[in-house]
């Protein structure tokens, strides 16, 4: 089966050689085709960041509908194999896109802003030496004694604050992209997803604390 | 995650965790982070200044068993080096030191920024101390 070229919106169905454009189906002899693999053009929306997830729900459920393997199950092989490959795009599309902050990491991996490929050096000092800080608190209240209880529900409540902000923080930059389309807001969604991650963690971290569990050595990182 | 005995033995008995006096001339503060797991790790070099001999290594990471293992494994051979031969340390040898497997290497790369960082730290002081000397003997 041919692959798509994932830059051009335009290719042959495999099927009547009619021209495509994009959807899922020929305009001509209605065969299913094999799926774009961009979540954003899969689904039929416009590269935001700002979704609305109400819409997105309503456009996965038409498509599982359209879509589900067992609708091709008399039809030919090449058939079947468009469609358990257009569901699983489905699926993991609709994974990614729903989350705000998957659908972001999504977009900033295409655009070059991956989290796998930073360093260290890439991560402000200012934020290692905050969450390091919190990190040492956290510790610090640590040990198993219940008097530090207290405590920790307070360092839990704000974190959630944290995090809170943090989510409202990125709402306004994702909406600032949407409109600017400017590379350096990017940059900007990069390093707070980054203190987000940061931030969860240590709220992970202390809602462990709070439900007496074995625990392992470290974190699993 | 199966962890190697090296691993273990430093996770469990980690070397030289603490703090150096970061305000010191003679000491050299590194801090790293890998925000896709969200580890910190700090690690600190006290040079003597005369020889540029790494006297002592101070690391605290927050982080993954590999990740306190591996800083811990770099400050024991931080000490005795000296700044030079410090740099040459890569995050190869600390991989197969505790047999990390591929998807803790990156526990490893972090060690060898920490040490490149602290000793970058050092070296800016160092320069700065010879160079408001130099003035000063003039």
């Amino acid at each position: 089966m041919r692959a798509h070229d994932p830059a051009s919106t335009t290719f042959t169905c495999w099927h009547c050689t009619a021209e495509v454009t994009g959807s899922l189906f020929c305009p001509g002899c209605k065969a299913i085709q094999a799926p774009v693999r961009d979540y954003y053009r899969f689904f039929g929306l416009e590269r935001k960041l700002s979704l609305d997830t109400g819409d997105l729900q309503h456009r996965f459920y038409e498509l599982s509908r359209q879509l589900h393997p067992d609708r091709f199950q008399r039809r030919s092989p090449q058939e079947q194999q468009c469609s358990l490959e257009a569901s699983s795009v489905l699926n993991d599309g609709y994974r990614v896109l729903r989350n705000p902050i998957e659908r972001a990491e999504y977009v900033l991996k295409q655009e070059g802003f991956d989290i796998g490929e930073q360093r260290g050096k890439d991560v402000p000092p200012e934020l290692l030496e905050e969450v390091f800080e919190l990190n040492m608190v956290l510790e610090e209240m640590r040990g198993g004694e219940e008097s530090a209880r207290p405590q920790l529900e307070q360092a839990r409540t704000r974190f959630q604050d944290m995090r809170r902000e943090i989510d409202d923080q990125l709402g306004e930059l994702f909406r600032n992209y949407d409109e600017s389309r400017d590379r350096a807001v990017l940059a900007r969604i990069r390093g707070v997803l980054n203190r987000r991650r940061y931030i969860g963690n240590l709220l992970r971290d202390v809602e462990k604390e709070l439900e007496p569990a074995a625990s392992l050595p470290g974190r699993d990182g | 995650m199966a962890y190697s005995q090296k691993v273990l033995d430093h996770y469990y008995n980690p070397r030289n965790v603490g703090a150096l006096d970061k305000g010191s001339p003679d000491v050299g503060t590194g801090m790293v982070g890998a925000p896709e797991c969200g580890d910190v790790m700090k690690l600190q070099v006290q040079v003597n200044r005369e020889t540029g001999v790494i006297e002592d290594a101070k690391f605290k990471t927050f982080g993954c068993g590999s990740a306190i293992a591996s800083s811990s494994l770099a400050t024991e051979w931080l000490k005795g080096k000296t700044v030079d031969e410090a740099l040459a340390i890569k995050n190869t040898d600390i991989v197969t030191e505790l047999s990390l497997p591929p998807v803790k290497i990156h526990c490893s790369v972090l060690a060898e920024d920490a040490i490149k960082a602290a000793i970058a730290d050092y070296k800016r002081k160092h320069e700065a101390r010879q160079d408001a000397q130099a003035v000063e003997a003039r």
